[in-house]
């Protein structure tokens, strides 16, 4: 059980999220959708604690100030206050956006890196699954991160993120710029991920449609609050949804 | 229980001082006006006051040369995207090409300058052309290793007078010329500087450091935009080279002293990069500060560099992005 109480992100005098409440039930998907500068991204960098990182770089640069406020529970504890990299140990693991594999690493290198929590034995089935997960990884091994094509580095960053065992995977924007065929690879994935493993997902898009028949639980997020939240299947039959989201 | 956050709004002086009610009165005429002013009439003054204390008053010229270094620091590595370590390189090609007019073939000061200025800022360029696509630490490693080159290659030839170095060089015609040659030609640099980030060209060239791909794809050549800009960094080092060897009226092999790649680069760091004035700032204050150290022989490195050490760790924005932050925007609490 993940969740995040009445988050909210201001960067300088602008409000990014407003009073966002997530609720994340163990062994779900949960579907966070918006438009562009809906605040999907920055809620994720909450949820992950990249947004203390971001923090502390502006305020060393002098630039804008970050003020973050919100509660964060994993299983019932407080991780509001802990660091990404804590956070990543306790199993609330980010896939960013826009993918950012290790171009200069082979796949294998990558996916060993994403493992640096885990032990050997963990490892080894770990990358066994991903691989099984997604198999065309398995052609490009020894190929390097950056030579991929979009689909499968998105692959190999799911795969990555999956390494470091997580009980909380958030997936941010995994469907940018994949043709719909890579999308229903994704997809399908991210099912697999959840019903094998068990693990919570939150995942952010921009264009529900694909996404939506795999999510338990979804929320709509226009310009940082959190406007509607319901099933999927809720959602999809919402006509101001349907409209907005699903190009109908 | 209730959450609070802090607010940062500009000043009412700052936003009526953005438009057309700049020219309004005189109080927002002042707050537009003032800091450029002070400073200006400030430095001009410099020498003046300074009559009370003679031995400062080489220390302003030294300081305005380590300022020029600065600015160029400052435009190649926050504009252009070239941590350029060359400022000794361009100092000693300037330096040792005015000797050479100067001495070698009888030129005047004032032609000797200028035109090791303009001849320095074109073999520099060429010079370091090779070396344009490198990008970050390499390009850093390859104008480090310049200098030291160029010392070497001297020695080893026993050229340009090998390793005692060019003397009888023609000093500037008196004290007051040598001040304010160098104070009103920083002066001119920086604000020329400000003006130029900001044309089209400027624009470009910017463009560069953020995506150069990006500025590929709009069919512009991004090493003719570089070497334009290494030029214009080379011409500033070069004027403080010619400078500084007819202050010195002589020109040897501590013109590629390493102290003039580093100062610059700490100025920078201790002003606030990407501000232009803040590298100017910076070196006002850490060039005076060595002097005064001086005092603690060997000892003030480990003063200097505690100090640069606690304005990195404590305030990283620098001074510049401080004050102008603090002059133009004020906090307040507020409830979330």
């Amino acid at each position: 059980m993940f969740e995040a109480r009445e988050m909210m992100v201001f960067y300088e005098n602008m409000i990014a999220l407003n009073n966002v409440s997530i609720n994340a039930p163990d062994a779900k998907i949960i579907g966070i959708f918006g438009s562009n500068s809906a605040g999907k991204s920055t809620l994720m960098y909450a949820l992950s604690g990249i947004i203390l990182d971001i923090k502390k770089k502006e305020e060393m640069r002098g630039g804008e100030r970050i003020s973050v406020f919100g509660r964060l529970f994993l299983n019932g504890d407080d991780v509001t206050n802990l660091k990404p990299h804590l956070r990543a140990k306790k199993g609330i693991v980010l896939c960013p956006e826009r993918r950012r594999i290790f171009p200069e690493s082979s796949v294998m290198e990558n996916l060993k890196i994403g493992a640096y929590l885990s032990s050997r034995l963990d490892t080894k089935n770990n990358i066994d699954y991903v691989l099984n997960l997604f198999p065309r990884l398995k052609d490009h091994l020894n190929r390097q991160g950056g030579f991929l094509s979009g689909g499968e580095q998105q692959m190999l960053a799911i795969g990555r993120a999956l390494m470091a065992n997580p009980t909380v995977l958030l997936l941010d924007e995994p469907l940018m710029g994949l043709s719909p065929a890579y999308m229903d690879i994704v997809v399908k994935g991210t099912k697999e991920i959840r019903d094998t493993k068990g693990i919570t997902i939150i995942v952010t898009e921009q264009y529900a449609r694909p996404v939506i028949p795999i999510i338990d639980y979804g929320y709509i997020l226009e310009n940082g609050s959190a406007v509607l939240e319901g099933t999927g299947e809720e959602l999809l039959n919402n006509p101001d949804v349907k409209s907005a989201y699903f190009g109908v | 229980m209730e959450t609070m956050r802090k607010e940062r709004i500009d000043r009412g002086v700052r936003v009526r001082a953005s438009g057309l009610y700049a020219i309004s009165s005189w109080r927002e005429m002042l707050y537009l006006m003032g800091p450029p002013l002070a400073l200006i009439i400030g430095v001009i003054l410099l020498p003046v006051i300074l009559e009370l204390a003679p031995y400062w008053k080489r220390v302003i010229n030294i300081m305005c040369v380590y300022a020029l270094l600065a600015l160029s620091f400052d435009f190649l590595a926050n504009y252009v995207g070239l941590v350029c370590l060359g400022g000794a390189f361009f100092v000693g090609v300037g330096g040792y090409l005015s000797a050479i007019f100067n001495v070698y073939l009888h030129f005047p000061v004032y032609l000797s300058i200028p035109l090791a200025t303009i001849c320095g800022a074109f073999i520099c360029t060429f010079l370091l052309m090779p070396c344009l696509p490198l990008r970050g630490v390499y390009f850093a490693i390859v104008t480090l290793m310049y200098p030291l080159l160029a010392t070497r290659v001297i020695e080893a030839l026993d050229i340009l007078g090998g390793t005692n170095g060019i003397t009888g060089l023609d000093s500037l015609p008196n004290e007051y010329v040598e001040h304010y040659a160098i104070i009103l030609m920083t002066l001119f640099f920086l604000y020329a500087m400000r003006r130029f980030v900001n044309q089209d060209v400027g624009l470009v060239i910017r463009g560069v450091k953020d995506n150069d791909q990006a500025v590929k794809a709009s069919g512009i050549s991004v090493t003719k935009m570089k070497a334009f800009a290494v030029c214009i960094a080379a011409f500033m080092g070069c004027f403080g080279g010619a400078y500084m060897s007819h202050m010195y009226m002589w020109s040897g092999l501590s013109m590629f002293a390493l102290d003039f790649s580093i100062i610059p680069m700490a100025s920078v760091v201790i002003g606030g990069g990407g501000t232009l004035l803040g590298a100017i700032i910076g070196s006002f204050i850490l060039v005076p500060l060595s002097e005064v150290l001086r005092n603690f022989g060997t000892f003030r490195i480990v003063i200097y560099c505690a100090l640069l050490t606690g304005f990195i760790v404590f305030k990283s924005e620098g001074i510049m992005v401080y004050a102008m932050r603090k002059y133009h925007q004020f906090e307040r609490w507020v409830k979330v």
